[in-house]
């Protein structure tokens, strides 16, 4: 005789939470694995902004544009922290304005100021501000694009994501709860001729806490089990059916996801691990309060 | 041992089922208490077995005042007290077996070194044949017995049973009481809920009587 089968919990409904359970877990691996993917492309966004620099000269009257690009140019390459600093010419920054105005003749003509692509040491980053202030007062008409604008608006759009999945989380957490406790008082109250005679007998409210929380223990870990398999086939999926579509998908995010390096890919099946530890833990630590609760009040 | 002073019991806001009941039990007393149905007997055992608490009066158990009492001490004092109910009380999904075990398992005894134990009450009751089956294919009179082996299989201190012997037939209501007889030599104090007048029939043991809730 084991432990759980001194109460006799009708299959149905444990199924039934099982079930809910599993959807539940489901949803909790496929927020996870969207807070994943958002922190791997903010990361890989910002580190690409963060190593690179962008000086402007516009043109102006009576300013020869090229003689202060090479200006420029020489004050970037002297300056400590950058490692490189090259012109982006004509051809290449009219390419750049070709996703927003279309391949047309009429850009051919269109005044464009001059470019200079900085590369800085992210290790030991130039001081940006002295630098700008130094090229103020030596280049005529010359401004800094530090990316910094971009860069705050993609971190508070990836604060608005992580907060949202942390959101959708708690909130799965909770529904979790209330399902088990909902679950608990079923099991409770169909069993109430036996639980009193297990009282009668001298058990303790512990005693038939475990017999309970043993019917949670599986059903958690299974829910959580199933849950996390079926969110892990999602993330493969549709990595597998979005292959071909081509860079910065999120087929290719989710693939990058499971499939990455060794280490990476480790750590994130690590962290779904968590969701049927986190489904057993929350099942048996809530049955057991329950169970508590409703026998203390009994 | 047991000790009632005054006791009254009412259900809700019903009729008093017990009034100013006041009796003691004695370390190793042997008593039958008698009295037509509804007369209150299931009642005053159910405030013996701590299944109820007294309306007004004291009750005082093992030397507790159990109105006292918190409800992590309840098991405690329960497993010093032997019930065989009259409607049995059996698990329909455990063995005869696990039945009779459930108090020591209750108690966290480890099975191993209750197996003989449990073995040789349910031959002494002569169920051993049917240890292994569920109480919804035993007989009233094999239910009884195996109330009885779960009621006893603890060596209670205190052993009360409402009407033991309503579904055997008499050779084995004899054998039963002596069952008890031999457990209140031992050192089990009995008290025995019956209307039954053969089990009395000696008329050396103390008889409580209750008649509409008095008792006499």
């Amino acid at each position: 005789m084991t432990a759980s089968s001194i109460l006799p919990v009708d299959a149905q409904p444990m199924r039934t939470l099982t079930l809910a359970m599993a959807v539940m877990c489901y949803l909790a691996t496929l927020a996870l694995g969207g807070l994943m993917l958002v922190e791997a492309a903010v990361t890989q966004w910002t580190s690409g902004m963060t190593s690179e620099v962008t000086v402007q000269l516009r043109a102006s009257s009576g300013t020869d544009l090229r003689a202060e690009t090479d200006k420029a140019l020489a004050i970037l390459l002297a300056a400590p922290g950058v490692l490189a600093a090259h012109r982006i010419d004509r051809a290449d920054a009219l390419k750049l304005l070709e996703p927003w105005l279309g391949h047309t003749s009429a850009l051919e003509e269109l005044p464009l100021p001059s470019l200079i692509a900085v590369a800085v040491d992210r290790a030991r980053p130039p001081d940006l501000a002295a630098l700008e202030r130094l090229l103020l007062a030596k280049v005529q008409g010359v401004s800094i694009d530090t990316h910094a604008r971009w860069q705050s608006q993609l971190i508070r759009t990836a604060s608005t994501l992580r907060h949202l999945s942390l959101s959708i989380l708690a909130l799965i957490a909770l529904s979790a709860t209330a399902l088990v406790i909902f679950a608990t008082r079923s099991v409770l109250d169909a069993n109430r001729g036996v639980i009193e005679i297990l009282h009668l007998v001298g058990a303790h409210d512990g005693f038939i806490a475990r017999a309970v929380k043993g019917r949670f223990l599986r059903s958690g870990f299974l829910a959580g089990l199933l849950g996390t398999i079926g969110g892990i086939a999602t993330f493969a999926i549709l990595g597998l059916i979005g292959a071909p579509a081509g860079s910065s998908t999120l087929a290719e995010a989710s693939t990058e996801l499971l499939l990455a390096a060794p280490s990476v890919a480790l750590a994130t099946y690590a962290v779904f691990l968590l969701v049927p530890v986190c489904a057993t833990l929350l099942s048996l630590v809530t049955a057991h309060l329950a169970v508590m609760r409703q026998l203390r009040g009994a | 041992m047991v000790r009632f002073e005054n006791v009254g019991l009412r259900y809700g806001i019903g009729p008093e089922i017990l009034k100013d009941v006041t009796f003691t039990l004695g370390r190793g007393s042997f008593s039958f208490l008698t009295g037509p149905s509804g007369a209150g007997k299931s009642s005053l055992l159910k405030l013996l077995f701590l299944a109820l608490r007294p309306s007004r009066g004291l009750i005082n158990l093992f030397g507790r005042d159990i109105a006292s009492l918190r409800h992590a001490e309840l098991p405690g004092l329960r497993r010093r007290i032997g019930v065989v109910f009259q409607d049995f009380k059996l698990l329909d999904h455990l063995s005869a077996y696990d039945n009779v075990a459930l108090p020591l398992r209750a108690a966290g005894i480890r099975p191993e070194s209750y197996r003989s134990n449990v073995k040789e009450l349910l031959d002494w009751v002569g169920l051993i044949g049917q240890a292994d089956m569920f109480p919804p294919v035993l007989s009233g009179g094999e239910k009884q017995r195996v109330a009885i082996a779960r009621a006893v299989v603890a060596k209670p201190e205190l052993l009360l049973a409402d009407e033991p012997t309503g579904n055997v037939d008499p050779s084995l209501a004899t054998r039963l009481l002596h069952l008890f007889q031999e457990l209140n030599r031992f050192g089990t104090t009995v008290l025995i809920a019956t209307h039954d007048p053969h089990l009395i029939a000696g008329g050396t043991l103390p008889v409580l009587r209750l008649e509409k809730g008095h008792l006499n």
